[in-house]
């Protein structure tokens, strides 16, 4: 018995050291960028045309901008102004008088890995075999674009038209010249034949052959680390593109098991890019005297292109049938608390960005009259006014008992989010906490993931009442896109519905005027628009927003690396953690902090 | 009875247990009467906010005050905003821009600010600063302009043509008594996550818990001794079934049990009494176990078989001639019980399987919350330490009375 214990334990000790060795094949410190907060477990696949691959560091559309580190699109977008910069294709492309077509042409430079020209066939290819097998490029964009055509280097994008012979969305069209990755022809009729032709199987490929044409490829991936090597015959090198090569050798992303553990990473030194939230992110150089910044010196830190928002179950009739109800709550919540709490202040509040439809970049808020809808904003905690709406609208508590009652039945919601993401947790308490300033019983329910994710997009549901869920971020569709998504009828009804409208709001006029924009292009009309959305939104109320919100959190510590973009820095390269959109330009730009 | 409470009174142990215990008692019923209100009340707006006391900016500026003349005045607060890392980060800075730095007296203030407000530029990028090095300087340097403001601050308002109008001033020799200040706020333990007051949460929740473990006790105890009993006294087939029930419980790990039960019920039926009760239902089996064997050496004893001959019924025997012979270990059992119960709700709350959050506050729920919040990590002990030492404190309390009932009612351990 003796015997087996010491060589169970010498066995263990062997194991161990074998471990250790294993640890000293760490990268260099000096050439490797290490990131957290992007890529959770281990990748699934690296192929470009399938789904489900939980490859974050290479294929990751954000609303901030696809990442590109290894697999490019034809422009990065620049969520600070707006601008689509050409990274396959030059920068000047064009549309047709009616806005049914867009030609643009792929830079002579742009080269695959394999050592090939780029061409307009590659990008046509990815789109049709995106439709074909039913991939995100492919969902996402079937219904705005018809067709590519392609020719040597030219394309020309065919925007898909309605009845009338106007384009359904040239916005969407825009999207997909920043959204959609492009992949090699050649490479897809290798997967294709491969698997033949059988969508489930092309979808599944573990596309471990994959052709690229980013500066970054696979180095290896296990469960505990992902690691990127730079390709250093990357054809961005040219003057054309960048005039260089990006400067880390090596992109790295430790596994991390939860934000906790990578924001100790961050602290330590070990993670140099941070897409985490962090609670009062300014302690980490005020009070703990880090090298540790962000993209703004003060608050809110970073650029807020989203509103996380709070929406309202049409399906529960207590709801559908009580704007007074749906706004009164919605005035009586707190907001200052939430954004002081959720979020540590790493937002503006309603006050200095009053509610409405857009986001608070300048860009957005210019596109409505803020006088005009003044009187129907709310910056919340309005107890009263609350009161008076609910009794106005005969929703009284008759039997004593504090509640208010509907129908004759007590008015009782509860108020929804995914169990363990603590900034939404703490804003369903302060909402919960206005119900009882109001007369409405309001409790918090905290459902795991995956139960939360299956419910929520469930069209039928009537388990939650009140459920948070973010409306897109940026990108060239916006703020479109996101009206689309608070108001639009073409979401309502949709099974495992990810996409929009998760409250099944349905409102006629809105969606007339919804469907009106993406083909208007005068400014003031444009601004008419959605003036008169912003109205009816904050009249029928049929969501609120709780704060506003970064997109991506971009913290950056710099115990080796330095250089990284700042807001006052002149450079205009958005808080994009070095890797999304127009954010990857910061790559070629890092500089070693010296001693 | 009145003998062996005497008894009881007079071992240190439980005097011990039951003095920290019914001082834990009366905080939680005399501090709400000086602290009223909802402890779940958000009173800051913000997270984690120091403990300490906190006066109304607003009302001290229109306090009236008093001129105090005080020698070092000017020290601590050169002191609070250029501290000695500072002074030697100023130098640093002063090298890095090519000045000649030799022969400058890091304690000479005067010489060291001239220097830095003749050297220092925002814009300049020395090579290989961070940004968050430059960040830091620029706050260096807005914390010295305060030090050289001038002598008097001056309170504005805006007129009716909406110009700022001086309305008074402030000078560095005013002092306010803060007994004359409107509103003063002492949070001795500040406040939580939501900007809840952390000390009148931890008196209610504290409350909570004893209640949820008193509940947790009595139903454990209740189910253990009933089963106990009937199974002891009765024996044959009764005995067997209730032990196969008792054995499967014992068999499976009570807190896994726990654990599934309350995911099971779902968040939105767990109030504090539904976890209670939970608990309870999980944690019965050895009460019932030792209960069994001690009744197993009572049924024949020549009192019970007395009474068995004089036709009395199973219940009056049970209860006269049993039941007197382990009460004093049946309140042991239940003291042990009650602490128990009070650790497994924070343990179950900390994973987030604790009462639902918006209703009551309980200890493992302000644990729960503090550790989401990262307090541990970012150094807000408040918001934790003192919930550790109340939980430890009860359940310290609980079994040291326990023991010292032991050292009374169990022979082999009497002195």
């Amino acid at each position: 018995m003796k015997k087996i214990l010491c060589m169970a334990i010498a066995l263990m000790l062997a194991l161990t050291a074998i471990g250790a060795l294993a640890e000293t094949t760490d990268l260099p410190r000096n050439e490797t960028l290490y990131f957290a907060g992007q890529q959770w477990g281990s990748v699934n696949s690296w192929n470009i045309i399938g789904t489900n691959q939980n490859n974050s560091m290479t294929i990751a559309g954000n609303s901030g901008g696809y990442r590109t580190l290894m697999f490019e699109t034809l422009y990065m977008y620049n969520f600070m102004n707006g601008e689509l910069v050409g990274l396959l294709a030059n920068d000047d492309y064009a549309w047709n008088d009616d806005m049914t077509a867009l030609t643009l042409t792929i830079k002579d430079a742009a080269k695959w890995s394999d050592g090939t020209d780029v061409t307009g066939a590659d990008v046509a290819r990815t789109f049709d075999i995106g439709v074909q097998v039913g991939n995100n490029v492919g969902t996402g964009f079937k219904s705005y674009i018809s067709s590519i055509e392609a020719d040597g280097k030219k394309i020309t994008i065919n925007a898909a038209v309605n009845a009338d012979g106007q384009p359904v969305n040239p916005l969407k069209v825009l999207d997909f010249l920043t959204g959609a990755p492009i992949a090699q022809a050649a490479w897809i009729d290798t997967v294709v034949e491969r698997n033949n032709n059988d969508t489930v199987s092309i979808l599944n490929d573990p596309g471990e052959d994959v052709v690229w044409s980013g500066p970054y490829t696979k180095f290896y991936a296990d469960d505990q680390k992902v690691v990127l090597v730079r390709d250093d015959n990357y054809w961005g090198q040219d003057a054309s593109m960048w005039g260089k090569l990006p400067v880390p050798k090596y992109i790295a992303h430790a596994i991390y098991a939860d934000n906790p553990a990578g924001e100790n990473a961050l602290k330590a030194g070990e993670v140099d890019v941070c897409q985490q939230f962090i609670g009062n992110v300014q302690n980490l150089w005020l009070e703990d005297g880090l090298p540790i910044s962000t993209y703004y010196e003060e608050a809110p830190y970073g650029v807020c292109l989203t509103m996380p928002t709070a929406w309202y179950n049409f399906n529960l009739p207590v709801l559908a049938e009580n704007p007074a109800l749906r706004k009164a709550i919605a005035m009586a919540v707190d907001y200052d608390t939430i954004i002081a709490n959720a979020m540590t202040n790493q937002s503006p509040s309603f006050a200095d960005v009053p509610r409405s439809l857009m986001n608070p970049t300048e860009g957005e808020q210019a596109l409505y009259n803020h006088e005009e809808v003044a009187d129907l904003q709310w910056a919340g905690m309005d107890i009263d006014g609350a009161n008076a709406l609910l009794d106005e609208a005969g929703l009284v508590d008759s039997d004593g008992d504090g509640f208010r009652e509907y129908n004759g039945e007590k008015i009782s919601l509860n108020a929804c989010c995914p169990n363990g993401w603590t900034d939404w947790q703490a804003s369903m308490e302060v909402v919960a906490a206005a119900g009882k300033n109001i007369g409405i019983e309001i409790t918090t329910l905290y459902p795991e993931w995956d139960i939360y994710q299956t419910v929520f997009t469930n069209p039928n549901q009537t388990e939650y009442a009140i459920y948070m869920w973010s409306p897109d971020a940026a990108a060239p569709s916006n703020p479109w896109q996101r009206v689309n998504q608070f108001m639009g009828s073409e979401f309502v009804g949709v099974e495992n519905n990810w996409s929009g409208n998760w409250g099944q709001y349905l409102n006629e006029e809105a969606d007339a005027l919804i469907k009106k924009i993406p083909v208007t292009t005068d400014t003031e009309e444009l601004k008419k628009l959605y003036t008169e959305l912003t109205k009816i939104y904050l009249t029928d109320v049929p969501s609120f927003s709780l704060m506003y919100r970064p997109s991506l959190f971009h913290a950056v510590n710099e115990s080796v690396w330095t250089n990284f973009p700042t807001g006052d820095d002149g450079r205009n390269i958005p808080p994009a953690d070095c890797t999304d959109g127009y954010g990857i330009a910061a790559l070629y730009d890092l500089e070693l902090v010296e001693g | 009875m009145k003998n062996t409470l005497r008894q009881v009174f007079h071992s240190s142990k439980f005097v011990v247990g039951f003095v920290i215990f019914v001082a834990i008692l009366l905080t939680m019923f005399i501090y709400p009467l000086f602290n009223p209100g909802n402890p779940l009340e958000m009173i800051g707006v913000g997270t984690f906010a120091r403990p300490g006391t906190y006066f109304s900016l607003y009302d001290a500026v229109k306090t009236p005050t008093e001129t105090l003349r005080l020698a070092n005045a000017d020290d601590k607060r050169l002191g609070k905003q250029l501290s000695d890392e500072d002074r030697v980060a100023i130098v640093a800075w002063l090298s890095a821009v090519n000045v000649n730095v030799e022969g400058l007296d890091i304690n000479d203030t005067e010489a060291l600010l001239e220097q830095w407000r003749a050297n220092y530029d925002p814009s300049v990028k020395p090579k290989g600063m961070t940004q968050a090095k430059r960040n830091y300087y620029k706050r260096l340097d807005a914390a010295l302009k305060e030090v050289d403001a001038a002598d008097t601050l001056i309170i504005a308002d805006k007129n009716e043509e909406g110009q700022l109008e001086q309305q008074g001033t402030i000078t560095k020799t005013d002092y306010v008594n803060v007994g004359q200040v409107a509103n003063v706020k002492t949070l001795p333990l500040g406040t939580d996550n939501f900007g809840r007051d952390v000390l009148k949460e931890l008196v209610s929740a504290a409350g909570t818990s004893i209640v949820i473990g008193l509940l947790a006790g009595l139903v454990a105890t209740l189910i253990g001794l009933t089963l106990g009993l009937l199974s002891g006294y009765v024996g044959g087939i009764c005995d067997d079934i209730i032990m196969f029930f008792t054995n499967i419980f014992t068999v499976i790990p009570g807190f896994v049990l726990l654990i599934l039960i309350s995911y099971s019920i779902g968040q939105e039926q767990r109030g504090a009494a539904v976890v209670a009760l939970v608990i309870g239902l999980t944690s019965w089996t050895w009460t019932c176990r030792s209960v069994r064997s001690q009744v197993i050496s009572l049924r024949n004893r020549d009192h019970v078989n007395l009474s068995k001959l004089s036709g009395h019924s199973l219940v009056r025997i049970i209860l006269t001639d049993i039941l007197p012979y382990i009460a004093s270990y049946v309140v042991m059992a239940f003291i042990l019980q009650v602490s128990s119960g009070i650790l497994a709700e924070a343990q179950l709350s900390l994973l987030g399987l604790g009462p639902k959050t918006t209703e009551v506050p309980t200890l493992g729920l302000m644990m729960n919350w503090a550790m989401l919040y990262s307090a541990h990590t970012n150094g807000s002990w408040w918001a934790y330490f003192p919930v550790i030492l109340t939980i430890t404190l009860i359940s310290f309390s609980l079994n040291l009375m326990n023991t010292g009932l032991d050292q009374v009612f169990n022979p082999t351990l009497r002195d």
